[in-house]
């Protein structure tokens, strides 16, 4: 179990010509990933859902908020004291290449870590060798073909697969999968999608799952939950499935409706929206961060915020002033 | 050649025709792109899609005539309209049709501009390259392209490469393919890297200015979802050889070859049951792992015969295997 309350992140930038700058990455973001399952974050570039990943991971420090794993809040602990949870969150990112060092083999990859591991739980050293083989039989991998390897011998989705192989070897409670199948070759891709779904049910192991591809969300996880992250604010979130049905926020129909349709399989939804104007990263409006680009914002949505609320009694949360169901995804032809 | 016959003065349509490209290897010359024949009709948008080592970024360069080293074309022509074989031609002359006549936007060409200069100064450095005489007029040229893809033209000229967002430099890419006023537009992955609602941007872009420049276009790409937004016609290539063509629509609600049937079943959807996507088993060839003889795809393929070991399957009617073309016959 993983849990975010109010996380924010501003970034400073100093110097330059045009003098100090900040950059908002998160305005107080709320989540919860409970055991074994998966919330998945879709937006745009630039939009803070990397750094929200790699603030899990303890890759990046936080400025505000709570982050809750297990029973432990973080933000209760010195850093040094934060480190050994950090490793119970382990990340994987888009290019597997570059997250395996060249000139080792995989079995030397995996081995270290199980080593360390097998030390401070005083497990023989046979061990080792079954629990690396274990791994990557887990991950849909031959040992026999992989572990004399090096990580160039492998194709990109095997690469992958060893990459999340490591990460198991601590035996994590959550992976946030950052853009993990973008550099896949297509055909390969679902195996990766198919693999993190497996662990969700063998392992208990929680999922992040951060992309801008939400048809790979809805695959690892139409079971849980779906964030729509606009300029560091959660602007909708709910159900997979109710989302995509149903969404209410204006930015998650334009988001949806960017998605490519398949003509020939597919009928585009009838409401597809089009942002009216390109994402200006350096305007901070007083209002609605979306108002700017939103066909439909008013003078409300210009003066004031709207906040991340209920829309009636359901599970769904928009952050809209104005939230109305349009239907923008498209639909197969039969 | 009927193709040929089609076009008109202004489209140009290319022929590809028994085309073969090797790359020098330690073991020996390896062919990326084999025995290819493919129509681009003058005046339609065609889809390349393959996967890593497929080849389609190789044949993308032929019609440019820039194979690199240890590349080299050992069969085969590309014929286009108004050029001729440009595998044929000396690399003078394929300066001079290159930018002028063909456009290419590189993959990745969010990194492919100079960050030493303004956009405006390498516009001046491709026309004085070309023997411009006329360099205001390529600049108002390069402004109505900008304009039309909805950029401040002005402020975009006076810009280095790291002040514009990745969009941005996709659609200047686009504008130096095209200022030469080119009528054939090669885009190699132009959407990769680009979140979604910038790649329907640029797309968006990609369909008006290919019909209001009556363009011929190559699109290449890893991604059925690009193809079947802007593609009129699609190409399918695995292991260095196009497995099937033919109509976007017509193979996407009814694809024929195993490889086609496998890849668009692999892709995942928003609505339906889950699980109705399925994954395609085995992992594609690499440049030393594409078998020398049969077909390409037979070790993942699911309707595999014995003739595949042996017998490489001719295309016959846009699609390219033994199994289909034995089940249609008949």
């Amino acid at each position: 179990m993983i849990e975010g309350r109010g996380i924010t992140k501003t970034f400073a930038s100093r110097g330059g010509v045009l003098g100090s700058q900040s950059v908002t990455a998160l305005r107080g973001v709320d989540f919860l990933i409970p055991r074994g399952g998966a919330v998945s974050f879709i937006g745009e570039s630039g939009c803070g859902k990397t750094t929200l990943g790699r603030i899990l991971a303890g890759l990046e420090t936080y400025d505000g908020g709570q982050l809750i794993v297990g029973d432990t809040d973080l933000s209760t602990l010195k850093p040094k004291a934060r480190e050994p949870h950090f490793r119970r969150v382990q990340l994987i990112h888009q290019d597997p290449y570059s997250a395996l060092n060249p000139t080792r083999t995989i079995e030397s990859t995996l081995r270290d870590p199980l080593r360390l591991r097998a030390a401070q739980t005083g497990k023989p050293a046979s061990w080792v060798a079954s629990q690396t083989e274990e791994l990557l039989s887990l991950v849909g991998l031959d040992p026999s073909y992989v572990l004399p390897r090096y990580p160039h011998q492998l194709s990109g989705g095997m690469r992958q697969r060893v990459v999340v192989a490591r990460a198991l070897t601590v035996e994590p409670e959550v992976l946030v999968a950052d853009e993990a199948v973008s550099m896949i070759d297509v055909s390969l891709r679902l195996g990766i999608l198919g693999l993190l779904r497996q662990l969700r049910e063998t392992l208990g192991v929680s999922i992040l799952f951060i992309t801008h591809d939400v048809a790979t969300a809805r695959y690892v996880g139409a079971d849980g939950e779906l964030y729509v992250i606009y300029r560091g604010q959660v602007v909708e979130r709910g159900p997979v499935e109710t989302v995509l049905a149903d969404p209410v926020h204006p930015y998650t129909q334009c988001l949806l409706s960017a998605i490519p349709v398949l003509h020939g399989l597919e009928r585009p939804g009838e409401d597809r929206l089009v942002p009216k104007e390109p994402l200006d990263e350096k305007m901070e409006p007083a209002g609605c961060l979306f108002a700017p680009r939103c066909p439909f914002a008013t003078e409300v949505c210009v003066s004031e915020r709207p906040v991340l609320g209920r829309l009636g009694g359901t599970p769904q949360h928009h952050a809209c002033f104005f939230p109305a169901s349009r239907h923008v995804v498209a639909t197969p032809l039969r | 050649m009927s193709i040929v016959e089609l076009s008109t003065e202004t489209l140009p349509g290319v022929a590809i025709s028994g085309l073969t490209i090797a790359y020098r290897t330690d073991a020996g010359e390896l062919a990326a792109v084999s025995d290819i024949t493919l129509g681009l009709p003058a005046g339609t948008i065609t889809g390349l899609v393959g996967e890593s080592g497929s080849g389609k970024s190789t044949l993308a360069l032929s019609l440019l005539g820039a194979v690199q080293k240890p590349g080299r074309v050992t069969a085969g022509s590309v014929v286009i309209d108004g050029i001729g074989d440009i595998t044929k031609l000396d690399e003078h002359a394929l300066q001079s049709v290159r930018g002028a006549q063909i456009g290419y936007v590189f993959q990745a060409a969010q990194n492919s501009l100079n960050p030493l200069k303004t956009v405006g100064k390498q516009l001046l450095d491709l026309g004085r390259s070309h023997r411009v005489k006329d360099l205001r007029g390529l600049l108002r040229e390069a402004k109505v392209l900008l304009s039309r893809m909805g950029l401040a033209a002005e402020r975009v000229l006076d810009s280095y490469q790291h002040e514009l967002s990745g969009g941005m430099r996709q659609r200047v890419g686009i504008m130096f393919a095209l200022v030469l006023n080119a009528h054939l537009l090669v885009l190699d992955e132009p959407t990769t890297a680009l979140d979604m609602i910038t790649q329907a941007n640029i797309l968006q872009i990609v369909r008006d200015v290919h019909a209001e420049r009556g363009l011929t276009t190559l699109i290449v790409t890893h991604d059925v979802g690009v193809v079947a937004e802007v593609a009129d016609r699609m190409a399918v290539m695995y292991g260095g050889r196009v497995v099937e063509h033919g109509q976007t629509m017509e193979i996407l609600g009814a694809p024929r070859h195993p490889y086609t049937r496998g890849l668009i079943s692999a892709i995942p959807r928003l609505t339906g049951p889950v699980d109705a996507a399925k994954p395609l088993p085995g992992t594609p060839p690499t440049l030393g792992t594409i078998p020398r003889t049969g077909c390409v795809f037979r070790q993942r393929c699911p309707l595999r015969m014995e003739i595949c070991d042996t017998v490489a399957p001719a295309m016959i009617g846009g699609v390219a295997c033994h199994a289909v073309n034995e089940t249609e016959q008949l």
